[in-house]
C-alpha cells in the first residue's frame, strides 16, 4: 500500500510537470504554471535541508521536529515573501501550515519507528530462539 | 537444495558448496558464502592482525580515523566509511549513523529512550546511538532483502 501511494504521487509530480511543460510551450508561464514550479522549487530546498539535517544533526525525535519546524516556517516565509506569496498581514498562515504537515509527519514517523523496533526486535528473539533450539 | 551440517572437533569452519552446474542460483550462494568470508586488517598498536566480520561488533569513525570494536577490544583500522561499505554489501552489518556501521549478529536489543533517541544495545550489554534516518537499513537486514 505504502509503495502504491509513494509511487502514485511521484507519478503525479511527473505528469503534472510534464504537462505544464508542454503548457509553457503553447500559452507560455501562466501564474498557475509558476505556482507549480514555484512549489516544486521549494519543495527542493526544503527536502536538501532535510536531508541534511538527518545526516548531521542527531537529536531526540520531539527536538528533532520542532527545529525542524522553525527551520521550515523560515524557509517559507522567506521563499514566499520572495515569490509573492505572502503579504506582512497573512504571513502567520505560514505557520499553520507547516505545523499540521510537520504534526501529521511526525505522527506517521513515531508510529512507523515504534513498528520497526517492535519487528527488528521480534526477529533477534526469534534468532536467539532457533540459536538455542540448534544447540 | 540440501542441507546438511555436522559438528567436527578441532577443524575450523568449513562450507562445502557442491552443484550440479554453476548457475546463477549456485553463484549467488557461494558469493554470499564469501562476504561472509570477509577478515579486516586492522592494528593492535604496531601489530598487524587479521579479525573475522564475525567477531566485529561495530566500526566507528572517530575524528577521521576508523577504529574496529570486537568484544572486549578495540583496534585501529586504515579505512574510510565508504569503503567499509563497499566491503560489507550482503553481509549483516549495516550503517547506523554517520560515523558507525553495526553487525547485527551482535545486536540484543534496539530501544527508543522515551522520546529521545533511539539505541542499539548489543549482546555484550555495549550501547551504540542509531540515527532516525538507518533503522529502515536495519530492518531491512532482519527481513532478508
Amino acid at each position: 500500500m505504502k509503495k502504491i501511494l509513494r509511487d502514485t504521487c511521484l507519478l503525479a509530480s511527473l505528469m503534472i510537470l510534464a504537462v505544464f511543460a508542454f503548457s509553457i510551450i503553447w500559452s507560455g508561464i501562466t501564474e498557475e504554471i509558476k505556482l507549480v514550479f514555484e512549489l516544486f522549487g521549494l519543495a527542493l530546498i526544503i527536502s536538501t535541508v532535510n536531508y541534511f539535517f538527518d545526516e548531521f544533526i542527531n537529536l531526540s525525535i520531539i527536538m528533532s521536529y520542532i527545529i525542524k519546524y522553525f527551520a521550515i516556517c523560515a524557509i517559507v516565509m522567506l521563499f514566499g515573501f520572495i515569490v509573492g506569496w505572502f503579504f506582512p498581514s497573512n504571513f502567520w498562515m505560514v505557520f499553520i501550515y507547516v505545523g499540521v504537515v510537520l504534526l501529521l509527519g511526525y505522527l506517521l514517523d513515531s508510529f512507523k519507528i515504534k513498528k520497526d523496533i517492535e519487528f527488528i526486535n521480534k526477529r533477534i528473539s526469534q534468532k536467539n530462539k532457533e540459536a538455542s533450539n540448534e544447540q | 537444495m540440501r542441507i546438511i551440517t555436522r559438528q567436527v572437533e578441532d577443524q575450523p569452519l568449513t562450507v562445502i558448496i557442491e552443484y550440479p552446474e554453476l548457475n546463477k542460483s549456485a553463484s549467488d550462494l557461494i558469493q554470499k558464502v564469501n562476504n561472509l568470508n570477509i577478515r579486516f586488517s586492522a592494528f593492535d598498536e604496531d601489530k598487524q592482525i587479521r579479525i573475522d566480520l564475525s567477531d566485529v561488533y561495530y566500526i566507528e569513525n572517530v575524528e577521521r580515523k576508523m577504529f574496529i570494536y570486537t568484544e572486549r577490544d578495540v583496534y585501529r583500522f586504515n579505512s574510510t566509511m565508504s569503503e567499509v561499505e563497499g566491503m560489507i554489501a550482503d553481509t549483516n552489518m549495516v550503517r547506523i549513523s554517520r560515523t558507525c556501521i553495526m553487525n547485527t549478529d551482535h545486536l540484543k536489543e534496539i530501544r527508543q529512550v522515551k522520546n529521545s533517541h533511539l539505541e542499539a544495545v548489543m549482546d555484550n550489554d555495549e550501547m551504540l546511538i542509531v540515527s532516525r534516518k538507518y533503522l529502515k537499513d536495519i530492518k531491512r537486514v532482519f527481513k532478508g532483502e
